[in-house]
């Protein structure tokens, strides 16, 4: 014990990192509290009140074992006060922590998501070659089948569908692995999402979806490559119109806003954002079904898709993530607290150079 | 007017023996398949083809540095040359004519259609 306290007065930031240990020293004085008999009589508070010495009368149940008189135990106060207090140190510890694993997992998704991209151009080259054998062969064959063979034409026409299918994947492969670079201008990102929608207008009307846009006026402009800010929305939103299927609603929302400290412990990209700094946040929300919890945390890996097969390639979210990444801003998914989906795209208010 | 000659460079035998055949069947062309990039240019030298289409990445030959030499070839110069490659998509080119080097080019997979089109836009006259 002793050895602990002294630890903790020279070195208390080691106990930042060290979670057992600051867990194993919550435990003892819970158990003393538990039978605390006596009085503090010395309390002193060193800075911020991290460390505190406090002499305590201590049961002779405490510990089974029959001890005469008083008995002084000096201890660290500091984590249980800021469990006391609800917030603090030991919130402070868990943040940083929390921040950590986020910065870790975010550093694994980036390797994945370079060496996806590797492979995919290789494979993507690879493929075509076949495709390009496939799609000569067909039309061949489909210049010698007579007009009145409606079955054999049929088959050939869908023999073709497929190769252009398969190129549309391996195009997006390519695009994936290969989109590293970024043309920036100042822009207004609420024209950037208008013509988004003009884009995807088509597919809201066939399914009998009504897009409304609450976009704040007036919003700086930002550095964005517009050309592929578009891509992906229209991914969001065709993401979004897949999960209602038809009738229902989805909504952009742009706002300015100015970070908090508990906005930040949702990001994946807290390292990018400091508190108190302006953002300008886009929520794209829809009145689908929601994304069940155990998908969540994959909704950004590459290839996952619930769609049915030749509805969606896997690559939409993931490309979104990475362009939004280039971007230096953070895209965040969860469930709305009434229902549906809720993509949430937070992208940093530049001044340098902006125009007003 | 005779017949387009149209040589084929390209290592997938398959890709050639499927196009030679589309465009055999349905353009008025004769064609010449070489599966070998090194043995490219002595077979354009003989054939002397109206245009050549032209792999880029073949294991045995580049397609960039073939078409320097048939440049440079006293015979074969000023033979039009039409990349045909996989290292750029579809999408990419945008539907529009792109260039490698200051040559047309069209992305693997192409529909034998665009091939006949780009024939009948790139390839020399004879009469």
């Amino acid at each position: 014990m002793a050895a602990t306290v002294a630890a903790s007065i020279l070195w208390p930031e080691a106990l930042i990192d060290q979670e057992v240990l600051a867990g194993g020293l919550a435990l003892i004085p819970a158990l003393l509290l538990a039978h605390y008999r006596g009085w503090p009589i010395v309390t002193l508070l060193l800075g911020v009140g991290l460390v505190a010495l406090v002499f305590m009368h201590l049961s002779p149940l405490f510990l089974g074992v029959s001890l005469r008189g008083p008995f002084l135990i000096l201890f660290v106060l500091a984590p249980y006060i800021s469990i006391a207090l609800g917030a603090g140190w030991f919130g402070e510890v868990r943040r940083y922590q929390a921040e950590l694993r986020a910065t870790q997992l975010q550093l694994i998704q980036s390797e994945k998501l370079d060496s996806v991209g590797r492979m995919a151009a290789g494979v993507a080259h690879e493929v075509k070659n076949p495709l390009m054998m496939i799609l000569t062969g067909v039309k061949v064959l489909a210049k010698r089948v007579p007009a009145a063979d409606e079955q054999t034409r049929l088959l050939l026409q869908d023999m073709e569908e497929a190769v252009e299918r398969a190129d549309r994947i391996i195009g997006g492969l390519l695009n994936y692995a290969r989109d590293r670079d970024l043309d920036l201008s100042f822009a207004d990102v609420n024209d950037t999402i208008e013509r988004s929608a003009m884009l995807v207008k088509h597919d809201l009307e066939n399914a009998h979806i009504t897009l409304v846009a609450k976009l704040q006026p007036g919003l700086p402009k930002l550095q964005l490559d517009e050309f592929k800010m578009q891509q992906v929305f229209v991914n969001l939103v065709t993401n979004a119109i897949h999960a209602i299927e038809r009738d229902g609603e989805v909504s952009i929302t742009t706002s300015l806003e100015k970070l908090t400290r508990r906005d930040l412990t949702g990001f994946r990209s807290t390292d990018r954002f400091t508190p108190g700094e302006r953002v300008v946040i886009i929520r794209i929300e829809d009145s689908g079904p929601g994304i069940p919890e155990e998908h969540l945390k994959k909704v950004f890996d590459p290839f996952f898709s619930t769609k049915p097969t030749g509805r969606g390639t896997g690559l939409g979210l993931s490309v979104s993530q990475q362009i939004v990444d280039m971007h230096g801003g953070a895209i965040d998914v969860g469930n709305r607290e009434h229902g549906g989906a809720r993509v949430t795209i937070t992208l940093k208010v530049d001044r340098k150079g902006a125009p007003s | 007017m005779r017949k387009r000659r149209i040589l084929l460079v390209d290592d997938e035998a398959s890709i050639t023996r499927a196009l030679a055949m589309y465009l055999t069947e349905n353009g008025d062309c004769e064609v010449c398949v070489e599966n070998k990039g090194s043995r490219a240019l002595a077979a354009a030298r003989s054939f002397k083809p109206d245009l050549i289409f032209l792999d880029i990445v073949m294991p045995d030959g580049d397609g960039g540095a073939l078409a320097a030499e048939v440049q440079a070839d006293p015979v074969l110069k000023g033979t039009p040359i039409v990349f045909l490659t996989a290292l750029v998509s579809r999408r990419e080119t945008g539907g529009t004519t792109m260039t490698i080097g200051g040559y047309p080019f069209l992305a693997k997979p192409v529909h034998p259609e665009t091939v006949l089109a780009s024939i009948a836009e790139h390839a020399r006259e004879r009469v």
